[in-house]
C-alpha cells in the first residue's frame, strides 16, 4: 500500500475514532461516529466537486499547494498532461517534417483509401492535376481527375500498370499515373510529369518515319537505273558489280519498308477486336509458300483450326512469316521446323520450333532490339534485316500477347507467342482436326 | 463521403444511392471531356483515325446517359427525396442531357476532323480552332470540377466564360468568311472549319447550362434568363 493511501486511511480512522470518543464522553457513541462519518463524507464530496470544477475550468489553484490525496491526484494529473502535450508537439513537428518532404517531391502523390477517396495529397499533385489539398479531402479521386483511363486503372488495382493521361490544368502536359497499394487498405496514386519523355519519343518516331520516307525516293531512282543497266548488252563486264548493287539496293528497300512498318506500329494503338483472324489458315499459307524450295528445311505444321483470335489479320500474318523465315535462316537444310497453334491454360500459343544452331542465353533478352545480331561477323546476305523480331514484339504487344524465347545452343530454339483468353474469339466453329503437312 | 452535406441521411442506402449517382455523373463528365479532348487533337494533328474513333465512341456516352436517367427515376420513385436531394436529382437529370449533347457535338467534331484530314492543311494547323477548343475544354472541366466540389462560385466563373467563347467563335467565323472570299476553292474546307467552331461554341453553351444547374443545386436559386450575374458584378465593382 503506498504511503499516501496509508496516511489517508489513517487520517480517516483517526477522525472517526475522535468522533466516537466525543460521543462516548456524552454517552452516545453511535451518534458521534455517525456525525464524524457524515462530516468526512461531506468533506470528500466537496473536494471531489472542487476537483471536477478545476478540471473544467483549468484553474487548479485550490490543489496546487497542500497535502493529501487530492493534491497528489492533481500533481499526477498535471504530470500526465504535460507528458501528452510534449508528445503531441513532437508528433506535430514530425508530421510537419513529413508534409514538408512530401511537398518537396517533384512527383504528385495522393493518398487514397479503399473507396478511392482522397486522404491527403502533396503540393505537386495540386500543381500537376489540380487537386486541392484541403478542400478535396473525402472526394473520390476519379471525381476530380476524371479521365476514363485512370478510372480503369483504379478498378484494375494493378501496381505494375501505368496509364498516361493529359493534365487537366496544364494543357498539353502528360502525366504518368500509377496506383501503389500500401498498409492495410490504403493506396497511393503517383503522378509523374512525362511531357518531356513523350515529346522525345514522338520526335524519335517522327524522325524514323520521315527519314525512311525521304530515303525511299532516291533509292527508287537508283534501283530503276540499275534495272535498266542490267538489260544493257554493252555493260557485260559490269555484270558482277551490277548484280551485287541490285541485291544491296533491294536489301536497303527492305530495311526501309520494315522501318516504316515499325514506326507505323509504334504510333498505332491496340489492335481492334472487331475482326477475327483464322490463324491456322495463315500458318498454312505461310508455310506452303516456303515448303519445297531449295535450301529450306522440312516444315511441320500442327495447327488447331478451331481457334481464332480477335485482332489484325495482316499483322498476325507478319508475325508468322517473320518467325518462320527467321527459323529457316537459322536451321540447316536437314533440320526440322515445327509450327504449332494450340490452346493453352491461359489462352492460345503460337509456337515456332527449330533444330538450328540456337542462341546463347545472354543474347536472348536482346533479340528483339532493332538491328541486333547474335553473330556480328555473320554474312548479311542471308536476307535478314534485323528488324523482324522487333516487329513481332510490337505486333504482339498490340494484341496483349507476349513473346517467350527458349533456346539451347547447338540444339535449337523455340519462339512462343502467348495470346490471352480475352483475345480468343469464341465461335461455334467445330474444332478442326489438327492438320499436318510435310515439306 | 463526409465532405458534402448532401449525403447526411439516416438511411445509409439512400446515402449510397445519392453518392453513386454523383459519381456516375462525374464518370460521364470525364468520358465527355476525354471525347472532346480527342476530337480537338484529331483536328489539330489531322488524324482521321482518331476522329473516327471519337465518332464511333459516342455510344458510350449515350449508354451512360440512359443508365443515369433510369437511376434518377428509381430514386425519385422509391425515396421521394426532398429539398437539397430533390434539387440534386433535378440538376443531375438536366446535367446529363447537356453532357449527352456535348458528346454529340464532339462526335460531329471527330467526324469533321476525319474529313478535314483528307483536305489541304493550313500551315498553322488550325491554331484558332485549337485555342477555342482548349478554352471550351477548360470551361467544361471547370464546370465538372464545380459539380464535384459543389462550388457555386467556380460554377459562376464557368458560366461567365461563355461570353468570351462566343467572341472567339465570332472571330473565327469572320476569318473563315475572309478566306472563303479570297479563294472560293477553299469554301468546302472552311465550311467544315466553321461547323467545327460552331460545335465548339455549342459545347460552351451546354457547359454554361451545367454551371447554372450547379448554382441551382447548391444555392437553390434559378439564375437562368435573369440578371443575377449582372447583380453580382455590380456588387463587386
Amino acid at each position: 500500500m503506498p504511503e499516501s493511501w496509508r496516511r489517508f486511511l489513517a487520517g480517516l480512522l483517526l477522525f472517526l475514532a475522535a468522533g466516537g470518543f466525543v460521543g462516548w464522553l456524552y454517552g452516545h457513541t453511535e451518534t458521534g461516529l455517525l456525525v464524524a462519518a457524515l462530516a468526512a463524507l461531506a468533506f470528500q464530496v466537496r473536494q471531489l466537486l472542487a476537483f471536477d470544477r478545476a478540471l473544467r475550468s483549468g484553474n487548479f489553484d485550490a490543489f496546487r499547494h497542500g497535502e493529501g490525496l487530492w493534491a497528489q491526484l492533481f500533481s499526477r494529473f498535471a504530470f500526465l498532461k504535460e507528458l501528452s502535450a510534449r508528445d503531441k508537439r513532437r508528433y506535430r513537428e514530425l508530421l510537419r517534417e513529413i508534409r514538408k518532404s512530401t511537398n518537396a517531391m517533384p512527383d504528385g502523390a495522393v493518398v487514397i483509401d479503399n473507396d478511392n477517396e482522397i486522404v491527403m495529397c502533396n503540393r505537386a499533385a495540386k500543381q500537376l492535376a489540380g487537386f486541392r489539398p484541403k478542400k478535396d479531402r473525402g472526394q473520390r479521386v476519379d471525381n476530380i481527375l476524371r479521365d476514363p483511363e485512370l478510372a480503369e486503372l483504379l478498378v484494375a488495382g494493378d501496381a505494375d500498370m501505368t496509364v498516361e493521361i493529359e493534365s487537366p490544368v496544364r494543357s498539353g502536359d502528360w502525366l504518368n499515373c500509377r496506383v501503389v497499394p500500401y498498409g492495410a487498405d490504403q493506396k497511393m496514386l503517383l503522378l509523374r510529369d512525362v511531357t518531356e519523355r513523350m515529346r522525345l519519343n514522338k520526335m524519335r518516331r517522327d524522325f524514323v518515319a520521315n527519314a525512311s520516307h525521304e530515303l525511299r525516293s532516291p533509292l527508287t531512282v537508283i534501283s530503276g537505273y540499275l534495272d535498266s543497266m542490267d538489260e544493257d548488252e554493252t555493260l557485260a563486264e559490269w555484270q558482277m558489280p551490277l548484280t551485287q548493287m541490285r541485291a544491296q539496293a533491294l536489301r536497303m528497300k527492305k530495311i526501309i519498308t520494315e522501318l516504316m512498318e515499325l514506326s507505323r506500329l509504334e504510333s498505332a494503338g491496340r489492335a481492334g477486336t472487331a475482326d477475327t483472324v483464322d490463324v491456322a489458315a495463315l500458318i498454312d499459307s505461310a508455310c506452303r509458300a516456303w515448303q519445297g524450295r531449295p535450301g529450306v528445311p522440312a516444315i511441320e505444321v500442327d495447327a488447331d483450326a478451331g481457334i481464332r483470335i480477335r485482332g489484325n489479320g495482316t499483322q498476325i500474318e507478319s508475325v508468322i512469316s517473320n518467325l518462320v523465315s527467321n527459323a529457316i535462316r537459322h536451321t540447316p537444310v536437314d533440320g526440322v521446323i515445327t509450327v504449332s497453334w494450340k490452346r493453352s491454360k491461359r489462352g492460345a500459343v503460337l509456337g515456332v520450333e527449330d533444330t538450328g544452331e540456337g542462341i546463347a542465353a545472354e543474347d536472348v533478352p536482346r533479340l528483339t532490339e532493332r538491328f541486333f545480331r547474335v553473330d556480328r561477323g555473320r554474312s548479311r546476305d542471308d536476307g535478314g534485316v534485323g528488324l523482324g523480331l522487333a516487329i513481332v514484339k510490337h505486333i504482339l504487344s498490340r494484341h496483349d500477347a507476349t513473346l517467350v524465347i527458349d533456346s539451347v545452343p547447338g540444339e535449337g530454339s523455340r519462339f512462343r507467342c502467348q495470346f490471352p483468353k480475352e483475345r480468343i474469339a469464341e465461335t461455334p466453329v467445330e474444332r478442326g482436326a489438327a492438320r499436318t503437312a510435310q515439306g | 463521403m463526409e465532405a458534402s452535406n448532401l449525403t447526411d441521411h439516416i438511411s445509409r442506402r439512400f446515402n449510397k444511392d445519392i453518392e453513386d449517382l454523383r459519381n456516375n455523373v462525374l464518370t460521364m463528365g470525364g468520358l465527355v471531356e476525354a471525347q472532346l479532348s480527342r476530337a480537338i487533337a484529331a483536328i489539330v494533328s489531322g488524324d482521321s483515325d482518331l476522329g473516327l474513333k471519337v465518332a464511333n465512341d459516342d455510344y458510350k456516352v449515350n449508354k451512360l446517359e440512359v443508365a443515369i436517367d433510369e437511376e434518377c427515376s428509381r430514386i425519385l420513385a422509391t425515396r421521394a427525396p426532398a429539398a437539397s436531394d430533390l434539387r440534386l436529382i433535378v440538376a443531375v437529370i438536366k446535367t446529363i442531357t447537356d453532357l449527352e449533347r456535348i458528346g454529340d457535338e464532339a462526335e460531329k467534331i471527330g467526324f469533321l476532323a476525319s474529313q478535314l484530314a483528307a483536305m489541304d492543311r493550313p500551315t498553322d494547323s488550325y491554331r484558332e480552332l485549337k485555342y477555342l477548343g482548349n478554352h471550351v475544354l477548360d470551361m467544361l472541366r471547370a464546370a465538372m470540377n464545380a459539380f464535384a466540389r459543389l462550388d457555386a462560385e467556380a460554377a459562376i466563373d464557368a458560366v461567365r466564360e461563355d461570353e468570351r467563347i462566343d467572341d472567339e467563335y465570332d472571330a473565327i467565323t469572320r476569318q473563315c468568311i475572309t478566306f472563303m472570299m479570297e479563294d472560293p476553292r477553299s469554301i468546302r474546307r472552311f465550311m467544315n472549319v466553321t461547323w467545327a467552331a460552331r460545335s465548339l461554341e455549342r459545347i460552351g453553351d451546354h457547359a454554361k447550362n451545367i454551371g447554372e444547374y450547379i448554382i441551382y443545386m447548391v444555392q437553390g436559386r434559378d439564375i437562368r434568363h435573369t440578371e443575377y450575374l449582372d447583380e453580382i458584378e455590380s456588387k463587386t465593382e
